[in-house]
This record gives structure tokens, C-alpha cells and sequence, in this order.
């Protein structure tokens, strides 16, 4: 195959907890596990509603526990980053003593062979707790909890964090590929396609109007100049992996002689008070071998646009041009 | 008939399935809609309303769908909508958009490329977000808690679940498109070493790349376009609460409860295509779709032999469709899961004729 | 259309807010769906299938959360089926969830629609974690220039449009920006953003659900025979277009063209402007008022700004737009289409409190996604009949 590129994506998520999961999040600190009453029945891990039938439930909590029953299993034999042990481990439905519903957590029984379905389990709970699922570390054979000194948490539990990290392997399609080697040869590679002659740049690999494949036998070089017919200044607001600190500008090229608009380009070496319609401008591109941080909406090798000097086109519908 | 026969299938096509596709989402899509409207004699411009399913954590990305619109030849604007679920209930939306009256084809399609990433580090986000996904509780580990919860009640043995994988990957054969298929001995997949206990690796179901379109008519239309209409005479869906731990994983109520409301019961369904990823959730779903042992389970191999996340369940639909038309036979059934431990599940019931 | 007449019965929102860290993602959508029911006079049971609508999922890192949402929904033995339609979502989940009592298959259906931003960062999202994210500001920024260029607008008609809604945000106790002191010069001084949108000329990013009741004709007359005014759907559209392709005009897009020529087509409207008496339209950033205004037929190209700088959109003028404050003033992004669609139901049910329009009887919604490619719209009025046919 073509090969791929890899993205990690990681995820840092903050969870407000809201009255139920806080109260159970806060007894996890204390080194309790609290069901919550439905009827004659004990939610656990307890629920806002009732499962059955949406109905609110009042926050008539119940401790359950310490020990509980295992109800089904299944051995872990290799964990993944996001699993809560790094050695093999059971994944367990445990039915606390006093609960009516199972709890999924992992059991730590050193082998599969210590796994039995209606075994008994007990928590061990961590040294250091937060109000996180895994403040419970694990269940372990037997009836006896494995605690530690020292009480909960100073306030009630109201938020936690989530981070999931997940690495994608997209494949580079063929004509991704052939685009991403003429860009490092300098070349802008296009896609024409032959019933509507519609141009599409990138190794787009089809034509969105008439629904066919473009291949290589439809590409085109495309001019390297152009004129600015739109742009826009942003002002960076902070996220996390924000790098742009500085306002800076962002401007939609239409390639001489053709259909061809690039959108959300980048301008080089031009104030954003200079940033005008009209502009000349041509493409610039990283030798090749050269690594630059560039905006990912820029195609292959392209860095940006550099003014050309020559004079403006002044003409006034150069403003609609947008795609 | 007491039921709705007013919507047929009247066309459909499935991509290869493979390991790693070089193909965007929207190439693969845009393969199978030129696939399906051809074999439903109309071209793209016909088509009056479409809907796709796909999911944006499979494919790493948010929006991913937005691409996928290029596949439909959405110029000039079309009727359109997306969900997040198999494609299977983007049928289900097309569905009761051509019950709206005023529009008579539709074209609803699946996708996905679940290779790019490590299914057990995705699928485990799909769990409730306080108590099991942090715990990177996935979809295979849920899987096999529900085995070992039917091997313990003696609904199964792992006998019977490597006959299921040796008997759906040797059927799997009879079509091109399949991944995983061959002559498997039982006795020698026993032998192998769990993968998640009770689970062996042939319990479990490929890791696929793949889509499937199918075009839908209204009942004027779909007589004059398709000799053979395969009709749609019952289709619903139901879900169950989500956290495992508080259901009984002995049982699929919401099987139950769509085939019912789907009209099972009216007559003999003679083949079944359902949704059972892991072995074990085969005699499950028979059980709770109430088959007998006349109804032909998965002769396409099912997803043991291809499993294209967000197109595994409408391509069931399409091999019901499939037995209709090639295979002569009158009543069949599509299935369609998601969700841990089968949580939601759909029924279509295909009938020919008329 | 032969399918059968739908009626919204209730309507509920959570209070919008950048963080609504007092909640859960199931206490969200519960807060609006049970507003929604109680409003229906309905409970859990009553209802028998259950529609969710959100953007992308890895804004709150929750993979199909239909799943776990199901059983806060009360859903547990009962259909779920989820939508996303990227901005225009909200209203697809609205429009989908009419078409399954539409089609007959159901009688009560409930239509959630959520989004809790303050879970992630929709900037990272968007960008995938990257520096310089242009953002959706950013985004549609030329789009907005293009317009001003063409129609020769005013600098300040922008301005304005985001005065008027945020004037409006104050008399709707749900909506999340509450400017007291809003006024043009305060919004013409406020930081230019995305050139040339301003500050206070962009949406809030926000913590949010709203939920809708839906019922068949009967349940419909039912609810009006006991003194609570339904709001009937007159019509209901979608359409999508690719996001680029050389002649694709994003500033008057064809799909919002087509979109609306349908639904007013489908209601028996011949002239907008004078049959319809409010409208909710999805205004991210001000200058999309008088954009859409044109695009949808309501005023002729180029002339949607001058019915802003009449004021025409104001409650009280000829056409009010975006009594509830809108999307500049209330931003939970899976949400924001519905309470676009609810707000038009709330009106011509005249429920609409401080900001009810005066006799509305007809009122369209409208919602927008991705690339300005992906629409829905619906039409509602407080009668099946409201034109006298």
C-alpha cells in the first residue's frame, strides 16, 4: 500500500459530576462504594434516574460492600494503555453484598485460574484518591478489603478528568500520494474532471458534481500565481496546542487562468494592515527534505504566498470568488 | 396484507472487504452508490433523498462525514441527513422519509474504515463516560462477559461457538467480497489460546474496511423500475439501558421486542442475516428473534467473514435482500446491533412478490 | 402531503451557560427533557421513542453517546436513533423526529438535542489539536466580506443585527449572554476576531440542551381541547451540497435556496415576508441575519440588511428575527438548531413570555451546518390551517 500517516489524537476531557456520580466519587475517597435506592432496589454504581424508567430517583444513598460476588468475567491476558492494571487482570461484573445490580471493575487474581464466576471479591482501594472510578484499584479474592489510612477527600468530589489517547494510521490514497510527490517537486498538481472540467486540487481522487473517480490520467499542472480574492485576520484564542499568538492572516487564492480557489492560505512576509484584494501572489514551497510547521490546510509542500509585486487586479467581483 | 409493503429495495451493492483499504471513506461511498443505483437501473440524479452512517470516531476525525457528501452527487442540493449509527438505520431514516408521501427514491448507505486505529482503545469511548470508559472497558471484554454469562447458564458451549466460526467462514466463501473465510476444523480452533476468556480469536469478528449503499422505492415506483421489489414489511428497532452490569445478558430483550414489532411472527422467516460479531451472540439472537431451526443463519458468513464497522448491519439488510432476488426464497430477515452486550438492536423483514 | 399532520405539545431548554459544571452529560439532557415533558404534561412512559441530535462526539470525547444517554432518556425498550448533521443538526433532529409520527409509525416522540462544550475545546477539536486554528469565525469570515462587498451594506448593519439579539437574550431567561449594557458603540469597539467580525458579533461557546415533544393530530387537538395551544408543523426540509467545488457560491448558497422554496412550498407560502410572522435563523456571527434573510426568500438579494437597518427585525417590526437572543446569545452547538426550531413553536404557540411577538400565528426556523452546506428548516403555526385555504 502507499503508505499512511499516523495521528495521535489525545483527548483531555474535563467531567462535571453532578449530584449523583459526585456523592459516589466523593465515598470512593473515603474508600466506600454507594448504591443508590430505586424502589426496593439498590442501584450500584447508583444512577440519577432509574434505569427501567427515567424516573428521577432521591439521592437516598446506601453503602454496599465492602465484598460482592463475582457474576461474569473474562480474563484480560493483555492490557491496553486505558486499562486500569499494566498486568493481566479479569474484567469483572461484580454484585456488591446489598446491591441489586453488578458493578463492571477489574478483579486482580493473578490468573485466570483464580477466576470463578460466583467467587467473592473486596476492593483495594489506592493510597492516593481523587474521586475517579480507579480510586477503587482493583478487586481481590476473599472477603477482605485492603485499605489505607487517612480519610476522603477535603470537599465533595464536583469534577474529573478523562484523557483517551488513540493513534490513527490513515492510509495515503494513490492519488494523494502522486499529489504529495509533485508538491515536492515544487508542482501543483490538479484533478480535471472530464465531464463538467471542474478542477480540484489536493488528490481530492473524484469529482463531487458529476460522482466519478479522477485518476492520474485526469491531472493537470496548475499555475503557480494568483490573485488574493478574500481573507480574513484572526486573533488566536488559547485551546490546548494553540502555538499562534500574534494575529495573523489567512487569504483565498484563485490560480491564474483557471477555476482553482485555494481557501484559508497562507500570506508571507505581509503585514495584515497590507492584506488587500487583488494582491499578486505566488506559491512558495519547502525544498524537498525540509521540514516546516505549516498550517495543515496547506497542500503538500506548500508553506504559503509570497506578493509577486506586480500590480493589482482591480477587478470589483474578485470578492465573490470563494471557491 | 396486514403490514406495510409499500417500500421496497429495489437495488444495492458492497464494496470488497479488507484488512486496509487505500480508499477515503468518500471513494469507498462513492463506489457502492454507482454500484447500487446501477443495479437499480436509475442514475444518482434520480434519487431523492439520501442518508449515510458513519461514525467520526472511527475515523479519527470530527465532521468526517462532511467529506463523504461528495459520494452522493449532491449537485443540485439533495435531500440528505447523516447518523451516527450503522448504516442499517440509515436505511431505517430513509425509511420514513419515503413514508412522508411527497418523494419516491432513496438511497442509504454505511461506512467505514475501522482499521486506522486499535479497536479496543475506540470502542471503550462509546462506554458511559464516568463509570466504564475510564476503565478502557471495551467492546471485546464486554463481549466476553456476555459468553461467559451464557456458557454459565448452558445457552452455549465453546464448542458451539467455534462450530458457529468454522461454519459462517466456510459459508463466507461463496462471496467474493468476504475477508476471512476458509475451511476451519473444530477441534483444532479449541485448541488455540483465548484471546479475552471465553473468547478465542476465531469468536471474534475481523477488524474490516468497507461500505454498502442500497436504493429504496416507494411501491409505484419500485414496480416500475425493479421486476422483483424486495419488499420492506416490517422494520423497527428498540435499545435497552446501557450499562451491562444492570441488565440480565442472558437474553437480548430488544431483539425481541423489534422482531415483534417488525411482524415476525406473521410467517416463516427462512433466512436470517443478523448481526452477531462474536460467536456467541448467535444462538442469542436466534433465541430472542425466536427462529427455528428452518431458518438458514448467515449464509453470507456473516461479520465473522467481514465486519465493516457503521456497514456491517445494512449489508445484513442487503444479503436478506440478496436471497430474495438470486436465491428464490419469500421471507427473510436483516439485523442490525450497537452497543455493548447488544444493546440496541433493529429488524428488517424483506418479503418478494407482488 | 398524504402523511399525517405532527404537533409540538411541549418544549423545554436547560439555562445556557459556558460551564454547566453543576451537571452531568445525563443531568444536561435531563434538565431539558423533563421542562419538555412537564410542559407536554407527559412523563417518561408517555413517551415512545427517542431521537438525539449532537455534533461531533469528540467535543465531549463520548463516542455515540446515545447509548448512555439512553437510559437517562427513559429509552431503556424503546427506539433511539441518533442524527448528526454538523451544525444543522438541532433542526434535522427536530425535522426526523416529526417524521416519525409523520409517517404514522409513532405517536409521542421526544427530540433531544445537546451539546456541553465545556467537556473539550471545540477549537481543538476542530483543528485536531493543532496550532492556528482559523475556527468557525474564521471560516466564514470571507464568506461575510463577500456579502458586505456585493450588497454594499453598511459597516454597521453587522453591529446591529448583534445589538438587537443581544437585547433580545435579555428577556429570555434560558439564554447565556446577558449583556445589560449593549450597545452599537460597544460592539463596534469590541476586538475584531475574524476580520471582519467583531467580539460581540460572534456566538458564546456554551453548555446546553433542549428537548421537544412531539404527537400525532390527535394528541395534537387534545392538547388544545385542554387550553394548551399546540404548534403544528406546516412543513419540515433538509438539503446538502458539497463544501467546495469551483461555482459554489457559499454567501447564497443554493442549498438554503432549494431548502426553503421546499418547506414554504410544502406550507402553502407564496409570500414569506407577508405570511410569516417571525422567524428563528441560525446567526453564528451578525452579518448571517441579512444573509440569510436573502437567502431563504425573504428578502430580495441585497435587500436583507436594509431590513435590518429599518428594524424591521426587531420585536415589534414587520419581521422579527430571533426573539430568543438566537445563536449569538445561546451557543450549545448540537443544541442550537432546536432551540432555533422550539423558539418558532414557542411563538406561535404564544408561549414566548417578554419575547413573544404580538398575533404570531405562522413561524419558520432555520439551522445551518459545516461549510454553510448543510440546511433545515421547518415551518409551524397555531392552526393546520392558519392561511384560511
Amino acid at each position: 500500500m502507499a503508505g499512511t500517516v499516523e495521528s495521535t489524537i489525545k483527548f483531555p476531557y474535563k467531567r462535571s459530576l453532578g449530584p449523583v456520580l459526585g456523592a459516589f466519587m466523593t465515598a470512593l475517597t473515603e474508600q466506600r462504594i454507594m448504591g443508590i435506592r430505586s424502589g426496593g432496589r439498590v442501584i450500584v454504581p447508583p444512577l440519577e434516574w432509574d434505569p427501567d424508567t427515567g424516573v428521577e430517583l432521591a439521592h437516598d444513598f446506601v453503602d454496599v460492600g465492602p465484598a460482592g460476588t463475582v457474576e461474569s468475567w473474562t480474563w484480560v491476558a493483555k492490557p491496553t494503555a486505558q486499562h486500569p492494571l499494566d498486568h493481566p487482570f479479569a474484567f469483572a461484573l461484580v454484585k456488591l453484598d446489598g446491591a441489586d445490580t453488578a458493578l463492571m471493575h477489574a478483579v486482580d487474581a493473578g490468573s485466570i485460574d483464580a477466576m470463578s464466576t460466583g467467587m467473592r471479591v473486596a476492593p483495594r482501594w489506592k493510597a492516593e484518591r481523587k474521586g475517579h472510578i480507579t480510586d477503587l484499584d482493583a478487586f481481590v479474592p476473599g472477603e477482605t478489603p485492603e485499605t489505607h489510612e487517612g480519610g476522603g477527600a477535603e470537599e465533595p468530589v464536583t469534577m474529573m478528568d478523562y484523557d483517551a489517547t488513540i493513534t490513527y494510521r490513515i492510509p495515503t490514497t494513490a492519488n494523494q500520494l502522486r499529489s504529495d510527490q509533485a508538491s515536492e517537486q515544487g508542482r501543483f498538481l490538479g484533478l480535471k474532471c472530464p465531464i463538467c472540467n471542474r478542477t480540484y486540487t489536493g488528490g481530492r481522487g473524484y469529482c463531487p458534481i458529476d460522482a466519478i473517480e479522477l485518476g492520474e490520467e485526469h491531472e493537470v499542472d496548475l499555475p503557480q500565481k494568483g490573485v488574493i480574492t478574500n481573507y480574513t485576520i484572526i486573533t488566536p484564542t488559547p485551546y490546548p496546542g494553540q502555538t499562534a499568538t500574534e494575529p495573523f492572516s489567512r487569504v483565498h487564492v484563485w490560480l491564474d487562468g483557471t477555476d482553482v480557489v485555494l481557501g484559508y492560505q497562507t500570506l508571507l512576509d505581509v503585514p495584515n494592515d497590507d492584506v488587500h484584494i487583488g494582491m499578486r501572489v505566488e506559491a512558495v514551497w519547502a525544498s524537498e527534505g525540509e521540514k516546516v510547521d505549516k498550517d495543515p490546510r496547506m497542500e503538500g509542500n506548500l508553506i504559503g504566498f509570497l506578493p509577486t509585486g506586480e500590480p493589482d487586479n482591480t477587478d470589483p467581483d474578485l470578492v465573490n470568488r470563494l471557491h | 396484507m396486514a403490514h406495510d409493503n409499500d417500500i421496497a429495495i429495489i437495488g444495492w451493492n458492497i464494496s470488497p472487504m479488507v484488512r486496509n483499504t487505500e480508499h477515503t471513506e468518500a471513494q469507498m461511498l462513492l463506489e457502492v452508490i454507482t454500484g447500487a443505483v446501477t443495479d437499480a437501473g436509475i442514475t444518482r440524479k434520480e434519487v431523492d433523498f439520501t442518508c449515510a452512517g458513519s461514525c467520526d470516531y472511527v475515523a479519527g476525525q470530527a465532521f468526517s462525514f462532511v467529506q463523504n457528501i461528495d459520494a452522493i452527487g449532491a449537485w443540485p442540493p439533495k435531500r440528505d441527513s447523516h447518523v451516527e449509527m450503522d448504516g442499517a438505520w440509515a436505511l431505517y431514516e430513509a425509511w420514513l422519509r419515503l413514508q412522508m408521501d411527497d418523494i419516491d427514491i432513496a438511497v442509504a448507505m454505511g461506512s467505514g474504515r475501522s482499521s486506522t486505529a486499535d479497536p479496543e482503545l475506540i470502542y471503550s469511548m462509546e462506554m458511559d463516560p464516568y463509570y466504564l470508559a475510564p476503565l478502557g472497558a471495551d467492546a471485546m471484554s464486554f463481549a466476553a462477559i456476555q459468553a461467559r454469562a451464557l456458557l454459565d447458564a448452558g445457552k452455549v458451549t465453546e464448542r458451539q461457538m467455534a462450530e458457529v466460526a468454522a461454519r459462517t467462514r466456510r459459508d463466507g466463501k461463496s462471496r467474493d467480497y468476504n475477508q476471512v473465510t476458509g475451511d476451519f476444523d473444530v477441534d483444532a480452533l479449541l485448541a488455540t489460546d483465548y484471546v479475552r476468556a471465553p473468547l478465542r480469536r476465531h469468536d471474534l469478528p475481523p477488524i474490516t474496511d468497507g461500505a454498502c449503499a442500497m436504493v429504496i422505492a416507494r411501491a409505484d415506483k419500485a414496480r416500475e423500475l425493479c421486476e422483483n421489489p424486495i419488499w420492506i414489511t416490517g422494520f423497527a428497532h428498540y435499545s435497552e439501558l446501557h450499562n451491562p452490569g444492570m441488565r440480565d445478558l442472558r437474553s437480548s430483550n430488544s431483539t425481541t421486542l423489534a422482531a415483534k414489532a417488525a411482524g415476525i411472527e406473521e410467517g416463516p422467516i427462512e433466512v436470517a442475516e443478523i448481526q452477531s460479531a462474536f460467536t456467541h451472540e448467535e444462538p442469542l439472537l436466534v433465541e430472542a428473534l425466536g427462529l427455528g431451526p428452518d431458518t438458514v443463519i448467515n449464509p453470507s458468513g456473516g461479520p465473522q467473514a467481514a465486519n465493516p464497522i457503521m456497514a456491517t448491519g445494512l449489508v445484513r439488510i442487503a444479503e436478506a435482500a440478496g436471497q430474495i432476488r438470486d436465491n428464490g426464497k419469500h421471507r427473510t430477515l436483516g439485523h442490525s446491533t450497537s452497543g455493548p452486550c447488544l444493546q440496541q438492536n433493529l429488524v428488517c423483514i424483506l418479503e418478494g412478490g407482488k | 402531503m398524504a402523511h399525517q399532520p405532527c404537533a409540538i405539545v411541549g418544549v423545554g431548554q436547560t439555562h445556557h451557560k459556558t460551564r454547566r459544571w453543576d451537571v452531568s452529560l445525563g443531568g444536561l439532557v435531563r434538565e431539558a427533557a423533563q421542562r419538555a415533558l412537564d410542559d407536554a404534561e407527559m412523563t417518561w412512559k408517555d413517551i415512545d421513542a427517542v431521537v438525539i441530535g449532537k455534533a461531533p462526539d469528540l467535543f465531549e470525547g463520548v463516542m455515540k453517546p446515545e447509548l448512555y444517554l439512553s437510559d437517562a432518556l427513559g429509552a431503556a425498550g424503546k427506539p433511539v436513533f441518533r442524527v448528526h448533521t454538523a451544525g444543522s443538526v438541532g433542526g434535522t433532529t427536530g425535522i426526523v423526529a416529526a417524521h416519525h409520527v409523520e409517517s404514522g409509525r409513532h405517536k409521542r416522540v421526544l427530540a433531544v438535542a445537546y451539546q456541553k462544550q465545556s467537556e473539550g475545546n471545540a477549537q481543538f477539536a476542530l483543528g485536531s489539536g493543532r496550532g492556528f486554528s482559523i475556527g468557525a469565525g474564521g471560516a466564514f469570515a470571507p464568506f461575510m466580506r463577500s456579502y458586505m462587498y456585493r450588497t454594499g451594506a453598511p459597516a454597521e448593519i453587522g453591529p446591529m443585527v448583534a445589538v438587537k439579539d443581544r437585547k433580545n437574550a435579555l428577556k429570555n431567561p434560558y439564554a447565556h449572554l446577558k449583556i445589560e449594557d449593549i450597545s452599537l458603540e460597544k460592539v463596534m469597539a469590541s476586538p475584531m476576531m475574524w476580520d471582519p467580525v467583531r467580539f460581540l458579533e460572534s456566538c458564546p461557546s456554551s453548555d446546553g440542551a433542549c428537548a421537544v415533544v412531539f404527537t400525532d393530530k390527535e394528541g395534537g387537538e387534545a392538547a388544545a381541547k385542554a387550553g394548551r395551544q399546540p404548534a403544528w408543523i406546516l412543513g419540515s426540509a433538509v438539503r446538502s451540497e458539497p463544501s467546495q467545488f469551483p461555482g459554489r457560491d457559499p454567501v447564497a448558497p443554493q442549498g438554503a435556496a432549494d431548502c426553503a422554496a421546499d418547506v414554504y412550498q410544502q406550507a402553502g407560502i407564496t409570500n414569506p415576508l407577508e405570511q410569516i410572522d417571525c422567524a428563528e435563523l441560525y446567526v453564528p456571527f451578525s452579518w448571517y441575519e441579512p444573509m440569510w434573510l436573502e437567502g431563504h426568500h425573504i428578502a430580495e438579494f441585497g435587500e436583507g440588511w436594509k431590513m435590518v437597518e429599518r428594524g424591521d427585525t426587531e420585536i415589534g417590526g414587520r419581521f422579527p428575527v430571533n426573539m430568543s437572543g438566537g445563536v449569538l446569545s445561546s451557543n450549545p452547538i448540537g443544541a442550537s438548531g432546536l432551540l432555533r426550531f422550539s423558539e418558532a413553536a414557542l411563538q406561535v404557540r404564544g408561549m414566548a413570555g417578554e419575547h413573544q411577538v404580538e398575533g404570531a400565528n405562522v413561524a419558520i426556523a432555520q439551522a445551518y451546518g459545516a461549510s454553510a452546506q448543510y440546511f433545515s428548516m421547518w415551518v409551524v403555526a397555531n392552526s393546520l390551517d392558519p392561511f384560511g385555504k
